[in-house]
């Protein structure tokens, strides 16, 4: 023991910072879906000496442990008093919590899918075909609702196979409730399958039925999209998860008729307009369908629930550690946001958080000069200057007949155009400047070939690397050839063995004594 | 005492000697099955696969090896030679699933062992986008090794007792205790964490910390130290206790100096199992300990987290630095058990019977 | 007690080879230690039994709302009061059925390698390389399943279903093996991988228990086996197995507990579903520990009840099955004493 006590005592002396101020360490849970976020933030105030742990447990299990006193904050994508699947997630006392935004977001599409053996990285889709391919209304890449979405691509008749997140996650509320908000009828017919409660609203326990696939955590579900033998394979997951994996993500198409890709520009310029409940709670209804061409739909934040009130557990102490780390994150912490795969909090979002900070007991109450922050969506006039000088996207990202071929996501290589039909229409139209397929080199291959089967729909043609059939026993089905096999085995052991089998067998008898 | 060492001078005879003729009958059997499934997937039936040819091969296998040994010996050999050949390939594959498995972590995590830090700092300095020149798992280390030894300290006398209590004595009460504690090792990991947390946590108003996860780590822990006990002390020869017995001596003194000696190895291989299944659990300890980046020496007080949990937190992350200290997490948790398993061998002793 | 001291010599007379009771009363030490024994045993009941109260009571609710429908729902929405075990059970069922297949064999294979077959210096290295394959954690053994193996290896079940698909369960719905378009996805995330890696994780338990069980066969035995003109096998078949018996059976039991109980690698490997699927080679299966640990997190307050239902089930199943199996055991030759 009193060794344990002396390792300590030198541990504590070894870090000097801690001694600077005398932070009384705090423990939070919740959000996995902003954990990178906060263990970053939770290292780089370790040089201040204050000690916060933060465990990735799930939204609904912080907001319940935070309900339960057993932490000091927690971290959710979705407020108290909301209804899933029906359940009204019974909120705390009034006036002893508060909500405040910590880091923005775009859940992406990942997805895995190839056309001649090579990946595509451009693939674009309208709101209405990824809430029909999570709910079993589209089953095929072929389908002709993809192919108006991407009308530089021909691709091949493959299973949909759209991956889902078992496990209750806030990854999945974010992405029902975008489509129950945007799509509600689609959502609500597949919830009645499910044998849900309609109208359905967000869930975070996503209905598993055929032939959405359950995969446990967002790794789980970014690795079964990974694998080469998940051709085919869509998924909703945080952007920096597809990022790292080298794979390119669906650009979503908004209200202004543009195919966005979840960057932090475009996250952060959707956001501009979310409306901020009196309690700081989220109404995203206008980022969804925010008519800034940069945006991208699928855009929102999380929340850490703060304790406004003394009790429990919490008292001062924990509040002035609370609200330096709050002051920390809203303001410096934002500029590594996009790093790990985020997105900084727009301008609106971090004043209407530090005016909660300074409701915690004990806080430090910081008068934050925040043009100082650093913030990339600041300016010195207190502008959103991410959102002013985000680019306008290209005109090959507009609904239409044109597509841009560069990668996104992960995935850095460009994706030719494959389908002649659409080279003729850009040619009349002559919009498109850069993603102009009869620019590029075209493969003679790929122009010869591009012949459909009028019978079965078969559409892929394979430039030169064409469709790789597994080798397997399909003529082994035909009844005749089998048995033919089956003899002509048997006679090939009969003839290798039996020759010197037999010889000894008649030796025998008279060839032992 | 006097049993452990009559048992102990018993020594097996060695009675095998392999002959020439046995090795070169399984080479020439291999090879002959190689080429006879080659020919007939090349040649013959339209087969494929590395699936299919080893299945297909490994039967004509053991037919050209029954047929060799008939030539010479009689069917009990034959049989014999059989049985020899299918105990040492489902010996191989067991072995060689196991070294893959093994391997696996320690090739994941390779880079981050590379790293002299991995092993002596904590997670305080890392975070998610620092390079693997800063923080280590010394930390997860620690609260492992003071978990496992809180459960243990719980587990071992009480389980070891239980089960010498499921031997020693008969009736509806031990029935009963032998069902519950049976069912009991299906229990899921999870149930156990949130047990403990309900009614350690919740109920009794203790802190989450690195004891209530030995709490939650002894209830998995138990039932599985008891069954395996049980088992192995159930083996004991009755003659030996009844030659204790007609010594005079008493229940007490039969159990210390024949039953405890005697099934010591075994005995050893229970706790071992228990440990095993106890040092690798994720989810309690998550639930009752919580998830910390800290070093924390004191397991009575505030967050403490261990290898399997740091494992799980760090593989799931997005960023590959994390996920190779992930899986280094992992290959320092074997190294771990495998050390403490062989003292523990060490000291549990040999066995009679041969090892 | 009493009962040591009242039997009557007769009955005795016809007991077969086991324990014979003593006719003294135990004196002072004697009767300590057995109240020791017995304070044990209680303290271990009392444990045991109180989480078997918590799964009951946090269960309750969720059985008397849903009541004879718990048993034969399939789906799990228990939120719309929608819900059962039928899947998941015999999800469970089926993972655990397809990892004993894996394990049983190859435990044994171990065990009788290592009693029997292995040179005298390597049965140590052998024995601890066994006890490290049971502590590597479960998180590492779902990885290397469902990153790994299952897309690696995705050969052997598809070689399986297009073999033997005229069996229904090993039949795969949906996948077609002429299809060049066709994607592995059709034969991951299945009750087989689940069932195979969950039988490597089990293996160990099963292997140890009976390595300890085969090497305690007697001596003298065996060498009367051999003096008698028996084969190795032939010694191993009369002797070693007999007697290991009770060994064979309990450690697989414990496999089995621990397959039914496994949590976190089934699920991540598993696709669940929440229809009945028999069909072992194809995508999508369940088990109980698996629903519960994805889905306690966010489980509404009535959903954790639920959840604690199916836990309650589990143990419940578990208990039939130990039932069935010490009633095996008992009858065995080491089986004395129970």
């Amino acid at each position: 023991m009193k060794r344990l006590a002396v390792l300590l005592a030198v541990l504590l002396l070894a870090a000097p910072p801690a001694q600077a101020q005398n932070y009384t360490p705090i423990s939070g849970a919740g959000s996995t879906w902003s954990y990178n976020a906060l263990d970053q933030w939770r290292k780089n105030v370790v040089q201040y000496g204050m000690r916060i742990n933060f465990a990735g447990t799930g939204s609904t299990d912080g907001r319940n442990q935070f309900k339960a006193g057993q932490v000091d904050f927690a971290v959710s994508e979705i407020p108290y008093g909301l209804t899933d699947a029906g359940v009204r997630d019974v909120p705390p006392k009034d006036g002893t919590y508060a909500y405040m935004p910590i880091v923005a977001g775009g859940t992406s599409l990942m997805y895995n899918l190839k056309i001649g053996g090579k990946r595509v990285t451009n693939l674009r889709l309208s709101g209405e075909v990824v809430t029909k391919i999570f709910t079993g209304g589209i089953t095929s890449w072929a389908d002709p609702a993809i192919a108006k979405d991407n009308p530089g691509l021909k691709l091949p008749d493959r299973k949909v196979v759209p991956v889902v997140r078992s496990d209750g996650s806030g990854t999945s509320a974010q992405f029902t409730a975008w489509m129950a908000a945007r799509h509600g009828g689609i959502w609500d017919e597949y919830c009645r399958k499910a044998k849900r409660a309609t109208p359905c609203g967000f869930t975070s326990n996503y209905p598993l039925i055929a032939p959405a696939v359950g995969q446990s955590g967002s790794l789980g579900v970014a690795n079964y999209v990974r694998q080469d033998g998940s051709e085919g394979s869509i998924t909703y997951v945080e952007y920096s998860y597809a990022r790292n994996a080298g794979f390119p993500v669906a650009k979503l198409l908004n209200s202004k008729g543009y195919y966005v890709e979840p960057k932090a520009q475009a996250v952060a310029v959707a956001l501009m307009q979310a409306k901020i409940n009196q309690d700081l709670t989220q109404d995203l209804g206008a980022v969804y369908t925010n008519g800034d061409a940069r945006s991208y739909p699928m855009s929102s934040y999380s929340y850490m629930i703060l304790p406004i009130a003394e009790g429990g557990k919490f008292n001062k102490d924990k509040g002035r550690t609370l609200s330096d780390f709050a002051y920390y994150f809203l303001c410096e912490g934002q500029q590594q946001a996009d790093r790990l795969g985020f997105s900084p909090l727009p301008i609106n979002l971090v004043r209407a958080g530090l005016d909660q900070v300074a409701r915690i007991p004990g806080t430090t109450r910081q008068n934050k000069d925040i043009s100082k922050c650093n913030n990339p969506t600041f300016s010195a006039d207190g502008s959103n200057t991410l959102a002013t000088n985000a680019p306008q996207p290209p005109d090959c990202d507009k609904q239409g007949t044109t597509q841009c071929k560069e990668g996104t996501g992960g995935a850095t290589e460009n994706t030719e155009n494959n389908n002649n039909a659409a080279t003729g229409n850009n040619n009349t139209n002559g919009v498109n400047p850069t993603g102009n397929p009869t620019d590029a080199p075209a493969d003679p291959a790929a122009v010869g070939e591009d012949v459909v089967d009028p019978v079965t729909g078969e559409t892929v043609r394979r430039s030169g690397q064409s469709a790789t059939a597994t080798p397997v026993s399909v003529s082994l089905r035909q009844n005749n050839s089998s048995l033919l096999i089956v003899v002509i085995t048997v006679l090939m052991v009969v003839l290798i063995f039996g020759p010197p089998l037999v010889s000894r067998w008649m030796r025998r008898p008279g060839g032992d004594r | 005492m006097s049993a452990t060492n009559m048992i102990g001078t018993e020594v097996r005879r060695a009675t095998n000697s392999a002959r020439r003729t046995d090795i070169t009958a399984v080479l020439g059997s291999l090879t002959a099955a190689a080429a006879l499934t080659g020919l007939l997937f090349d040649q013959i039936a339209p087969f494929s696969g590395v699936v299919g040819f080893v299945a297909i091969a490994y039967a004509v296998f053991l037919a050209l090896y029954a047929l060799m040994v008939s030539l010479d010996d009689d069917s009990l050999a034959v049989r014999d030679k059989l049985a020899s050949a299918v105990v040492h390939s489902l010996a191989l594959i067991a072995l060689g699933a196991l070294v893959f498995i093994v391997i696996y972590p320690i090739y994941m995590g390779v880079e981050a062992l590379g790293h002299l830090n991995f092993f002596t700092e904590d997670m305080a300095d890392a975070g998610t986008l620092d390079p693997l020149e800063l923080g280590g798992v010394l930390h997860a280390a620690v609260g492992t090794l003071e978990q496992i030894t809180i459960a243990l300290v719980i587990t071992v006398p009480l389980g070891l007792t239980c089960a010498i209590f499921l031997n020693e004595t008969r009736g509806m009460f031990t029935r009963l205790v032998r069902t519950v504690v049976e069912a009991m090792t299906a229990l899921p990991s999870i149930v156990a964490g949130l047990f403990v947390y309900a009614s350690l946590i919740l109920v009794l108003g203790f802190q989450r910390s690195g004891f209530a996860a030995g709490c939650a780590i002894s209830v998995m822990m138990l039932p599985i130290m008891i069954r395996a006990a049980d088992v192995v002390v159930r083996l004991v020869p009755s003659s030996l206790k009844e030659a204790s017995y007609a010594l005079g001596a008493g229940q007490l003194r039969t159990v210390w100096h024949v039953v405890l000696p005697t099934a010591r190895s075994g005995l050893t291989t229970s706790v071992l199992l228990a440990t095993a299944r106890g040092i690798g659990e994720t989810s309690p300890v998550l639930i009752t300990a919580g998830f910390t980046p800290f070093l924390n020496w004191n397991p009575f007080a505030d967050s403490q987290v261990s290898l399997p949990l740091a494992t799980f937190q760090l593989v799931t992350s997005s960023e590959e630095t994390m996920k190779q200290r992930g899986f280094g997490a992992a290959a320092v948790l074997m190294a771990l058990v495998l050390v403490l398993f062989v003292l523990a061998r060490l000291i549990g002793g040999r066995a009679h019977g041969g090892r | 007690m009493t009962q040591l001291i009242s039997a009557e010599p007769l009955e005795r007379a016809q007991e077969p080879d086991g324990p014979r009771r003593r006719f003294r009363a135990p004196g002072g030490i004697d009767r300590a230690f057995r109240l020791v024994l017995r304070a044990a045993g209680l303290a271990v009941l009392v444990m045991m039994a109180t989480v078997g109260l918590f799964l009951l009571t946090r269960g309750a609710d969720a059985i008397s709302k849903s009541g004879f429908g718990f048993l034969t729902t399939q789906a799990w929405e228990p939120d719309s009061l929608n819900f059962g075990i039928a899947a998941v059970l015999v999800g469970t069922v089926l993972i655990a059925s397809v990892a004993l297949v894996v394990a049983f064999p190859l435990a044994l294979g171990v065990a009788l390698y290592i009693s029997e077959y292995a040179p005298r210096k390597a049965k140590r290295a052998l024995t601890s390389l066994v006890d490290l394959m049971a502590a590597v954690p479960s998180v590492v053994y779902g990885l290397f399943g469902s990153t790994f193996l299952q897309w690696q290896g995705v050969d052997v079940p598809r070689w399986i279903s297009i073999q033997f698909g005229w069996i229904p369960f090993l039949h795969v719905d949906g996948a077609n093996p002429d299809d060049p378009l066709a994607t592995d996805s059709a034969y991951v995330t299945s009750t087989f991988w689940a069932g195979l890696i969950v039988g490597f994780m089990v293996m160990p338990f099963i292997c140890s228990v009976m390595r300890e069980a085969f090497s305690t066969a007697p001596q003298g035995e065996r060498e009367g086996a051999y003096a008698l003109g028996a084969t190795r096998w032939g010694m191993i078949r009369s002797v070693v197995l007999p007697f290991g018996r009770s060994g064979m059976i309990g450690g697989t039991m414990l496999g089995l507990g621990r397959a039914m109980g496994e949590t976190i690698a089934v699920a991540m490997i598993i696709a669940p579903v929440f229809t009945i699927q028999t069909q072992i080679l194809g995508s999508g299966g369940n088990s109980v520990s698996a629903l519960i640990a994805s889905r306690w997190g966010a489980a509404s307050p009535f959903g954790l009840s639920a959840l604690m239902a199916a836990g309650l089930a589990l143990f419940l199943l578990t208990l039939v099955v130990n039932f069935a199996a010490s009633a095996v055991i008992a009858r065995s030759r080491s089986g004395q004493g129970s």
